[in-house]
């Protein structure tokens, strides 16, 4: 089981216990310091980490915890939404990772730092390289976040159960030698963005008519299908799946586990390819943000860069780190993530609540059948 | 406690008639949206589905249960902490891990499929996961232990001489058993019952873990509502239409167990 997906699934229980009762406090967001207010680069206090578990390296918290004479404090939140009701319970984090959507909202709802880049030694590394992120659509000029990976979202298959002759479309999740053993990922964008590019729609559809199509879609692939998985991995590992919609980064690491990486395949769909990315962000209630720019800082170095893309298996936008992911997805070159890619734009966008509401919907519909 | 306990639920009752605010962010309200959405015919299949699982998981915990806390209870001698340990202990094991090794362990290349098809019991079509068969599996698998230790309580309090006196009344084995032991330790089974049904209805793990596209419950929709749609106020609806069906299954225990009570006394 992936990491992401062994906490999402014991999330529920957790937030029952504390997110839920707690979620709909308003904390003051600028109950410190004022969002705009320039951020000193230097140590003021250990570093109160905020991530999903095991997406750094442990040496490279070694490494910083020894230069600047800190401690990390770690703690690792299940999902997305897990993490904001902490922040909105109030709860006091110096650095956190959003994905890109849920750094807008963040960002919108003045809950993050500015983050000056000039301050920042190795920034010209991302935004030098990869222009994208030098103004990306979740967040003017990169105002508040710095990105830390990227991944696309594509089929994994057992060539040894169904072949290697795909048509490398989305269509391929149709594939009748695949019938039964078909896997979706648990994601409701995902898999209604799926359907979306396979009828050549905007991958984040408000539109009910829209919708409508998408749920007849996929209520199509059902007789195929064997579950809502984002253990992607272990299923192809394990022969539950023949075939099932993945996570770049998922796959990466799978070639890791392997016994024989040959029998197993990745591909990206020609009608399009979702994109995401996480980041770093610091809270505007951040106790210690000088020390949290250090660490930024510090992950970006050329040496710390390497060493997290060979832990986690997820590319990172930082020039000079290219041929470090390379390497390790040789067998599955479609992991990688080029300037091409972003330039797609495909990102799960935030919609209105009308709309989020409606999609929520068809998810229902889709996973109830 | 209790106040916790109370004011969390008054809680996500309140939240059932809120909204969401344009960051996600779930509002108190006084709307009747949610209660309207729950009206979708899919929620209705799912949560029969749901209620079906959970009673037949009762079912077979009570069926496989008793012998294990009959043989403790009355022939468990000595070693009667130790056997009851060995059945407790296992489950201080994280339930989510659990049903992950679960999970692996009946993989379609997992070891017991790979056993039965090298024995001949199994083709390469035979699956355990995502059946119905597997979710109920890993429900009894993950509540079996709430239904054994409320019988074996009810069977070591006990007075064995019951069964004496139906034998000397020339009851065979299983008259006795089904006329002295099982009215004896009704109470017993009916707390185990209680015990199992309450979660294992509202439980999501096993269904994602084991279950297909036709096996979703009501506890994965509900997860859904809290982290994929950040649904928050439909998620509480939701939470509070299974408890209202789970809460008609505690009133008619708490009658039965008053009832009892009563009898007894006189």
């Amino acid at each position: 089981m992936s990491r992401r997906s062994l906490l999402r699934t014991g999330a529920a229980a957790a937030l029952g216990l504390t997110a839920a009762g707690c979620g709909f406090t308003t904390a003051d967001p600028v109950a410190s310091k004022s969002p705009d207010e320039p951020i000193k680069v230097r140590p003021d206090g250990d570093l109160v980490y905020f991530n999903w578990a095991d997406f750094v390296d442990p040496a490279v918290f070694a490494g910083f915890e020894k230069e600047y004479g800190v401690k990390v404090i770690q703690s690792n939140f299940d999902s997305m939404e897990g993490m904001v009701a902490k922040l909105n319970a109030g709860n006091r984090y110096d650095i956190i990772f959003p994905t890109a959507k849920w750094a807008q909202r963040l960002a919108a709802g003045n809950r993050l730092r500015k983050i000056d880049h000039t301050r920042l030694r190795h920034a010209e590394s991302v935004f030098g390289r990869y222009d994208y992120f030098a103004d990306p659509w979740y967040d003017k000029d990169s105002a508040h976040t710095v990105p830390f990976t990227m991944y696309k979202t594509g089929i994994g298959w057992r060539k040894d159960k169904i072949g290697d002759d795909l048509t490398g479309s989305w269509d391929d999740l149709w594939n009748n030698r695949a019938r039964g053993k078909v896997f979706v990922l648990d994601d409701r964008d995902e898999v209604l963005g799926m359907a979306a590019l396979k009828l050549g729609l905007d991958i984040a559809t408000e539109n009910e008519n829209d919708l409508a199509r998408i749920t007849d879609t996929l209520h199509s692939l059902r007789p195929r299908l064997r579950g809502f998985s984002s253990d992607s991995y272990n299923n192809l590992l394990n022969g539950n799946a023949a075939m099932t919609q993945a996570w770049s980064g998922d796959m990466a690491a799978m070639l890791g586990q392997a016994k024989d990486p040959s029998v197993f395949g990745f591909e990206t769909a020609k009608e399009g390819a979702p994109v995401n990315s996480d980041c770093y962000a610091i809270p505007v209630n951040a106790p210690h943000p000088g020390t949290a720019m250090l660490f930024i800082d510090y992950m970006l170095r050329p040496e710390n860069v390497k060493k997290n893309i060979e832990y986690i298996g997820y590319p990172m936008p930082v020039g000079g780190s290219e041929d470090t992911y390379a390497a390790i997805v040789e067998p599955f070159p479609e992991c990688l993530v080029q300037a091409t890619d972003l330039k797609d734009d495909l990102y799960f966008r935030n919609g209105t609540s009308k709309g989020e509401q409606a999609r929520d919907t068809a998810w229902t519909h889709v996973k109830a059948g | 406690m209790t106040a916790f306990l109370i004011a969390s639920l008054v809680l996500v009752a309140a939240l059932a008639f809120g909204t969401t605010d344009p960051l996600g962010n779930p509002r108190f309200g006084f709307n009747l949206d949610n209660i309207a959405a729950m009206a979708d015919p899919a929620y209705r299949v799912v949560l029969l589905r749901s209620l079906g699982y959970a009673v037949l998981t009762c079912a077979i915990c009570l069926v496989v249960a008793y012998p294990v806390a009959y043989a403790i209870a009355l022939h468990g001698g000595r070693f009667k902490n130790l056997l009851i340990a060995a059945i407790v202990v296992p489950f201080f094991a994280n339930y989510l891990v659990r049903m992950y090794g679960w999970s692996v362990v009946l993989s379609d290349d997992g070891p017991l499929l790979k056993a039965l098809r090298s024995a001949g019991l199994a083709d390469e079509t035979t699956k355990i996961l995502q059946t119905g068969g597997g979710v109920i599996a890993g429900l009894v698998y993950g509540f079996i232990v709430f239904m054994i230790i409320p019988l074996y309580a009810a069977l070591e309090r006990m007075d064995t001489s019951l069964i004496e006196a139906g034998r000397d009344l020339y009851g065979g084995p299983l008259r006795t058993f089904f006329f002295v032991t099982l009215p004896a330790t009704r109470q017993g089974a009916a707390a185990g019952c209680v015990l199992v049904l309450l979660p294992a209805m509202g439980d999501f793990v096993s269904a994602q873990l084991m279950g297909g596209p036709d096996q979703i419950m009501i506890g994965n929709l509900i997860q859904d509502k809290f982290f994929q749609g950040q649904n928050w106020p439909l998620g509480s609806a939701l939470t509070m239409l299974m408890m209202a069906v789970l809460f008609v299954g505690m009133i008619g225990y708490l009658r039965r167990a008053r009832k009892d009570e009563a009898e007894a006394v006189r």
